[in-house]
């Protein structure tokens, strides 16, 4: 296929644009496409069935409920408007900075995890500076293992590999700085929480994301 | 309360998290049909598109605290549900089988001649787009079988232009030697 005829069947170009020798192409492409269309599900887009929402809603309920502690801490990170005078606003901002932060100057950073194992590499994505961190899941038979996190937007883009089949899938994965929640996928529907990180938290809703620290890169 | 068609997105996904479940309710009634339209465009099959839906749901239900632009909360589902089906197309590639709704394209007695050729032509296509990688396969999908314009599909996959246009190119080069019975 040339160029113009992508474009053309991109937007890009008008039929009147392609060279006389592409037309017939292009209602060749079109009239391909309208049968695979008509013939796969007629002209009506396929609609979901009336119980899908019913469904969706069951999946939800069997669900575990989440325990007591949980939803006390989901209600407290949960933002919601306050009034606070600025007399008793800066009061607290004094008492946080004599009692908190004040005794805590140079403490060392948080030190990573992430299947154990620590950050790598430093560099940079575009300008945002990265850590490449390795993570690990011992998952024997799996046909594919990925790392989804806060710092994949929860979509599964970085698989891990297991090239010499031992069962114990790995990766090297960029990290901005930072705490990061984290989960694997294995298979791309089972979600495994990591057994070797060193900290967790209860996502609220009945299952616990393994909790990633990354330092800054050093320079 | 207001009402549902006035909730906006990130109100309702406030409400879920300040323990409204039910509200998530409306979230499939917002986004099921299109996510069910993709799931049948990818996979051809009516149960496994329901499942995918389903599951894709449920998991954005548990992960939802993780979704940070809670005004494309629909755009953040269909990610889930669009990783979901390019992992069951690799998985079925792995075990191939026969299902009873391509199944159902064999052509029978009694059925116009025009009928035939059309699922005939679509099986070939289908056949066809099941030997591409499903990256390829979504892009040719939600380009020419949903219509959707380049710059919606980079909304929507959260990737660029010039990438869902390379995979949409491979497709159709995938698929040009179908092209001869059209000319």
């Amino acid at each position: 296929m040339n160029d113009d005829l992508h474009r053309y069947l991109d937007g890009d170009l008008r039929s009147d644009g392609l060279p006389r020798s592409e037309r017939g192409e292009a209602e060749a492409w079109e009239r391909l496409l309208d049968a695979y269309r008509a013939a796969s599900h007629g002209s009506e887009a396929p609609q979901a069935p009336p119980w899908l929402e019913d469904r969706v809603m069951a999946g939800i309920e069997a669900l575990p409920e989440p325990r007591l502690w949980s939803r006390v801490l989901v209600w407290l990170l949960t933002p919601r408007p306050m009034s606070v005078s600025p007399v008793v606003l800066g009061a607290a901002v004094a008492v946080f900075a004599a009692v908190v932060v004040l005794p805590w100057r140079g403490v060392e950073p948080v030190p990573p995890m992430g299947g154990g194992a620590p950050p790598v590499r430093a560099a940079a994505v575009g300008d945002v500076p990265v850590v490449y961190v390795q993570f690990r899941l011992h998952a024997p038979g799996a046909r594919s293992v990925a790392v989804v996190g806060d710092f994949t937007d929860w979509s599964v883009e970085e698989e891990l590999s297991d090239p010499d089949g031992d069962g114990v899938w790995s990766g090297r994965v960029p990290v901005r700085p930072g705490v990061h929640a984290y989960m694997f996928v294995v298979d791309g529907s089972e979600w495994v929480t990591d057994p070797d990180a060193e900290r967790f938290r209860d996502d609220g809703f009945g299952s616990r994301n393994a909790v990633l620290a990354v330092p800054p890169p050093q320079t | 309360m207001a009402r549902e068609a006035e909730r906006t997105d990130a109100q309702v996904v406030r409400d879920v998290l300040a323990g409204d479940r039910d509200a998530f309710r409306l979230l499939v009634r917002r986004y099921g049909d299109v996510m069910f339209e993709h799931a049948m465009r990818m996979v051809g099959e009516h149960d496994i598109a329901t499942d995918l839906v389903q599951d894709a749901m449920v998991t954005g239900y548990q992960k939802l605290r993780t979704c940070r632009d809670r005004d494309r909360i629909g755009a953040w589902l269909f990610r889930i549900l669009a990783n979901r089906c390019r992992d069951h197309l690799r998985a079925a590639r792995r075990r191939p089988m026969v299902s009873l709704d391509r199944a159902s394209d064999i052509p029978s007695g009694g059925v116009p001649d025009e009928d035939v050729a059309r699922k005939e032509t679509a099986r070939q296509l289908r056949d066809a787009l099941d030997r591409i990688t499903p990256e390829q396969r979504e892009a040719f999908v939600l380009k020419h079988v949903e219509g959707r314009s380049y710059e919606e599909m980079a909304a929507v996959m959260d990737t660029s232009v010039a990438s869902l246009k390379m995979r949409v190119h491979r497709a159709r080069e995938s698929l040009q030697p179908l092209l001869a019975e059209f000319r």
